[in-house]
Formats: structure tokens, C-alpha cells, sequence
């Protein structure tokens, strides 16, 4: 038998810590394409006080798909939401917006179910392969069995 | 191995926080699972794009040299030297960081590599020269993607090592640790109820006799 306290305590902190390691890079605001495109180096601020730069060629891509209205509604980075299910992914979805340009990146109509936008694996390293820095990862810790 | 027991005191309330930790350890190991998988996603999406850019800088490189060597065939080589000698100009790069589930990778991109004015006369040298610049300019470009991309690589194959061996220790040291102390203690309550109803046939049976 062997004592419990150190197991515990790192069951406890690697917990803690995974997730505050894996979701310290998200944004403290996001900025529309509009915004960032018009900056000399497209950033943002993120939660552990590092910065996050955008690919301008990347802004540009994105800037291609959409109007010019439209630019002014599509906030960045754009988030997708893992740990509901281990073969897919959700994209977080605040405006219409974001609908019409993962539609237009995957090529294939897309609909959106309560704010999210349900995406599978090959869909995903599609999605982060022409959107790589416009794109961010939040690891949800529920566990649905 | 066998699973290995956790020194605790066999009571209810033990069981409860066992119970609690087996919760705690199997979010753990689902969280952990999932960024093991979205790693290793992005390492075979890096690798590839990684092998594109290193055939897409040679073939570039090939490119630039054949082109110099046509200008310094054509200008010859003092020439061209005391030409180019001059136009130095240091590129600008945009150095930052992205994060990939947990992984700081850098993020380079090189601003102004492509100049229309390079410096050098115009009236004295050839579109060969041109070519040669513009072609030399391109290869900065794919330098600095492909360090990009190499850095990344490198920095997403250690965080897959650690966390695989983090999925290994919880999937076949911890969790199970948990399951068999859980059951340990089981075994400890039956028993003991075993014991408690034998001794109240004990106790019985002396009752009985007096």
C-alpha cells in the first residue's frame, strides 16, 4: 500500500493546472476583422498576458469570403469548443457571420444548433489547416458518459 | 503489474472520497485524452505542411541560384558585386506566439521581403538581376516559414511525449489504484459484516445456554 496525500494532491493540481494551462491563451476580447485588419501587426491580448498575432495573409483570406459589413461583425479569434465528444468539435457561434465563413472554408452548407456549430475531426484539420491562427482551441471539462 | 493499494482507513467516509478522486481522475484522464488527440492532429498536419515548405524552399533555393548564376554569366561577377554591394536592406520580421492546446509555438511572418525598389541601377544592370532578387526574396519568405514550422513541430512532439506518459500513469497506475483500493474496502465492509453477524449468533447462542 502506498500513501494517498501525494497522488491526491496531483490528481488535484494537474487538474488545476491543465486547465488553466490549456485555456490561458484565450483572448481577454476579441477584435473584428475590420479592426484588425486596419492594425500594422494584427493581435490580441490573451488571458496569460502573451499576445496572440494573426497571419495577415490569413486576415486577408477571411476578409475575401465576406462583405465589408460583415467584417465589422466577425470577431477574432473564432473558438471551438472541445470535450463534449471525442470525434467532434463545436464552434462557438455569437453571429451570423461566422455560419456563412466556416461554410465557405469547409465548402458544405452548415447549420447552427443553440450558438454552436458542430463540426467533425476531418472538418476540424481542414478548418485549422487554412485558419490556423485565426482559429483558437477552449477545452470544455464537462464530462458527459 | 498489479494495481497497487492506497493506505487508507477502511470506513464509509474513505469510500466517499475514493469515490470522488475515481470522479476527479477520470475528467483528468478525459481532458488529457482529448488534448492528446487534437495534438497529435496538429503534429501530422505540422509534419506534412512542414515537408511541403522544406520542398517548396529547395525547389525555390534551386531556382534563386540558377537565376544569379544567369545574371553573373550575363553582367559578370565583379559587376554584379559592385552592384548589389549596396543594396543591403535588413527585412522586417513579425515575431509572436499561438498557443495549440496548452503549446506555445512561435508565429513568424516577414513583412516587406518583396521590394519594387531594391537599391541597385536600374540602367546598369538586366531583368536578370531582377529576377534573381525577386526570386532570392521569396526564399526569406519560406525560410521563415519553414522555421516557423519546424519549431512548432519539435515543441508539439514533446508536449504529445509528456502528456502520453500523463494518459499511460493515470490509465494504468492511478485509476486503477483507485478501483482496487475501492474494492479492498468493499471486501473490508462485507467482512466485517460477517464478523458482526457471527458474533450475534455467538452472542445468541451464549444467551440461549445461560
Amino acid at each position: 500500500m502506498h500513501d494517498m496525500l501525494p497522488y491526491d494532491r496531483m490528481l488535484q493540481e494537474y487538474l488545476r493546472d491543465e486547465l488553466r494551462v490549456l485555456n490561458a491563451h484565450l483572448p481577454r476580447h476579441q477584435k473584428s476583422l475590420a479592426d484588425l485588419l486596419r492594425e500594422e501587426y494584427p493581435h490580441v491580448a490573451c488571458n496569460n498576458g502573451s499576445t496572440h498575432l494573426f497571419k495577415r495573409k490569413e486576415l486577408e483570406y477571411l476578409a475575401s469570403l465576406i462583405g465589408a459589413d460583415e467584417q465589422e461583425a466577425l470577431l477574432l479569434p473564432m473558438l471551438i469548443e472541445l470535450g463534449q465528444n471525442q470525434g467532434e468539435a463545436a464552434v462557438i457561434c455569437g453571429e451570423e457571420v461566422v455560419e456563412e465563413v466556416i461554410s465557405k472554408v469547409l465548402d458544405m452548407p452548415i447549420r447552427c444548433k443553440q450558438k454552436r456549430i458542430t463540426i467533425y475531426k476531418p472538418q476540424l484539420a481542414l478548418l485549422r489547416r487554412k485558419l490556423k491562427t485565426t482559429t483558437q482551441y477552449v477545452f470544455s471539462p464537462r464530462v458527459r458518459e | 503489474m498489479p494495481p497497487q493499494l492506497i493506505k487508507v482507513r477502511p470506513t464509509k467516509t474513505e469510500l466517499i472520497k475514493l469515490k470522488r478522486r475515481l470522479s476527479l481522475a477520470t475528467r483528468v484522464q478525459k481532458i488529457v485524452r482529448d488534448k492528446l488527440s487534437i495534438l497529435s492532429m496538429e503534429f501530422v498536419e505540422t509534419a506534412r505542411e512542414s515537408v511541403e515548405a522544406r520542398r517548396r524552399l529547395l525547389d525555390q533555393f534551386s531556382q534563386a541560384y540558377k537565376a544569379l548564376s544567369i545574371a553573373a554569366g550575363y553582367h559578370g561577377y565583379i559587376a554584379l558585386e559592385k552592384e548589389l554591394v549596396a543594396t543591403e536592406v535588413g527585412s522586417k520580421i513579425a515575431a509572436g506566439s499561438r498557443n495549440i492546446a496548452g503549446v506555445r509555438t512561435p508565429s513568424f511572418e516577414l513583412t516587406g521581403a518583396e521590394r519594387v525598389i531594391r537599391g541597385y541601377s536600374l540602367v546598369d544592370t538586366s531583368s536578370c538581376v531582377d529576377r534573381a532578387a525577386q526570386l532570392a526574396e521569396r526564399c526569406l519568405e519560406s525560410i521563415a516559414e519553414l522555421a516557423e514550422l519546424q519549431r512548432s513541430l519539435e515543441l508539439l512532439g514533446m508536449e504529445i511525449a509528456r502528456t502520453k506518459r500523463i494518459s499511460n500513469a493515470l490509465e494504468y497506475v492511478m485509476i486503477p489504484g483507485l478501483q482496487a483500493t475501492m474494492k479492498y474496502l468493499y471486501m473490508k465492509f462485507e467482512e466485517r459484516d460477517r464478523e458482526e453477524k457471527t458474533r450475534l449468533k455467538r452472542i445468541k447462542v451464549l444467551l440461549q445456554q445461560a
